[in-house]
């Protein structure tokens, strides 16, 4: 792959962040589903992960951590390195445990969100909230966001197809 | 170069170390100032916001007037009605407040209290996160809008406070976001007490009423309002009323359930309380 193949590669897997991130921000956060909203951006950076390897996986991980932590996150830089180390494990058990495949994404998808979301629920926990109530917001949150990877999968399925080699755009 | 993340994998995680400990310094010395990249990013995205919200209450109109249309007319009917009956009230009432009414009903909020300071803004986003209850405004920094402001809507209500100021927008946590805890007072006794966010009320759109005095006499549908202790925030800004009263599990004190008297749900526009005077 040359340097302009390269390039144009990773621009476009950036292009492909804009409609997720759009439909997380703006959109679904008007039709929240018993007070949740899904967590997207995190199935972008894991199909990346899956598709294309663990250092990948965790390049764009970071990326992706960072539009996150600035947009809407707010973690003090937590989910940038979370997400990071959380893509390149994806990447790892999928080419080395699993499948490159949708069911290799669904799995580490699920992992990652509820790992998320344990960490968000261990900070509840912390504050003194109902245990309850927060581990239901994280299991509707999880199923909710598990409902978008495969169209995810598929869009960044399509990049990687066109863009294994050399790239075709 | 198709190598290149295969060699440098370390590298990444370390780049990713070093932003997540300059995030984490920013958030820590910037306060509520949101850190350049947020602010790069929600000026960016303003007009996105903007242009999202206003095909999402177009869609709104559209979707209301083709299909709530018995629905609204039935309760316009029912609507003047209402307003007929209180208005009636309206006249048996005293002449203070009778007064006090039409000059609420005249001047509007800016009039009703001077002594506060109102920036008006317009609600542009809603949260995108599950785990609290936020909002994005269409005025920041610019509008002198600062951290820990307090919103009302616009009869008067708290709404919330500001959590994180950009340059044109702000984020507003609302009152019932897990994180508020502010000073309150009970209109009706006049006794002080603390309000609480609590995950679990969030999600019904409620906050807690915590360290009531113990002999208090508390009543379904007593106003709550803040109480201006320590200046912080300013007084007698109506938070909702009491819904329930229950004892904690240990048995020793009360708490009680109070719904916000806002609409959060359905906020367009709001004000900004920019300035007012403390009361001691």
């Amino acid at each position: 792959m040359t340097r302009r193949d390269f390039l144009i590669k990773w621009a476009v897997y950036g292009v492909a962040l804009l409609p997720v991130w759009f439909l997380e921000q703006f959109v679904l956060n008007r039709f929240p589903i018993l007070g949740a909203v899904p967590m997207l951006l995190p199935l972008a950076a894991i199909a990346t992960a899956v598709l294309e390897g663990s250092a990948a996986g965790a390049g764009y991980g970071l990326a992706v951590g960072v539009l996150w932590d600035a947009c809407a996150l707010h973690s003090g830089g937590v989910i940038i390195l979370g997400l990071t180390v959380l893509s390149m494990a994806a990447g790892i058990a999928a080419q080395y445990v699993l499948s490159q495949g949708f069911a290799g994404c669904l799995i580490c998808s699920a992992v990652t969100l509820a790992i998320i979301d344990a960490a968000r629920v261990l900070v509840g926990l912390a504050r003194g909230e109902e245990a309850l109530a927060l581990l239901r917001m994280a299991g509707v949150e999880i199923v909710w966001s598990l409902v978008f990877v495969f169209p995810i999968f598929l869009l960044y399925r399509w990049i990687h197809s066109r863009t294994e080699v050399s790239t075709l755009f | 170069m198709k190598d290149f993340f295969k060699h440098n994998g370390i590298l990444i995680l370390v780049i990713a170390a070093l932003l997540a400990l300059i995030a984490f310094l920013a958030s820590f010395l910037l306060g509520g100032t949101a850190n350049p990249l947020s602010n790069v990013l929600g000026v960016i995205t303003t007009p996105v916001r903007n242009g999202v919200n206003a095909l999402a209450s177009w869609v709104e109109e559209q979707y209301t007037n083709a299909f709530e249309s018995d629905m609204i007319r039935e309760e316009n009917e029912r609507l003047k009605q209402e307003n007929a009956r209180l208005q009636e009230e309206a006249r048996e009432a005293q002449a203070a407040l009778r007064e006090n009414e039409r000059l609420r009903n005249l001047l509007g909020l800016r009039e009703k209290r001077r002594d506060l300071v109102f920036e008006s803004a317009t609600v542009t986003a809603r949260a995108a996160f599950s785990w609290e209850s936020t909002f994005t405004i269409s005025k920041g920094s610019d509008a002198d809008i600062a951290a820990g402001d307090c919103v009302v809507d616009d009869y008067g209500n708290l709404v919330g406070v500001v959590r994180e100021v950009g340059l044109n927008y702000a984020t507003v946590t609302t009152v019932i976001d897990s994180s508020i805890n502010m000073g309150a007072l009970l209109e009706r006794t006049d006794d002080a007490a603390i309000l609480e966010g609590d995950f679990a009320l969030m999600t019904e759109g409620k906050l807690k009423l915590t360290y009531l005095p113990e002999n208090t006499e508390l009543m379904a549908g007593d106003t709550v309002l803040t109480s201006g202790m320590g200046g912080v925030y300013p007084s007698g800004i109506v938070v909702g009323r009491i819904e329930q009263i229950h004892t904690d599990v240990s048995g020793m004190s009360r708490y009680a359930v109070i719904v916000p008297e806002a609409d959060l749900a359905g906020l367009k526009q709001v004000f900004v309380i920019k300035d007012f005077d403390i009361v001691e």
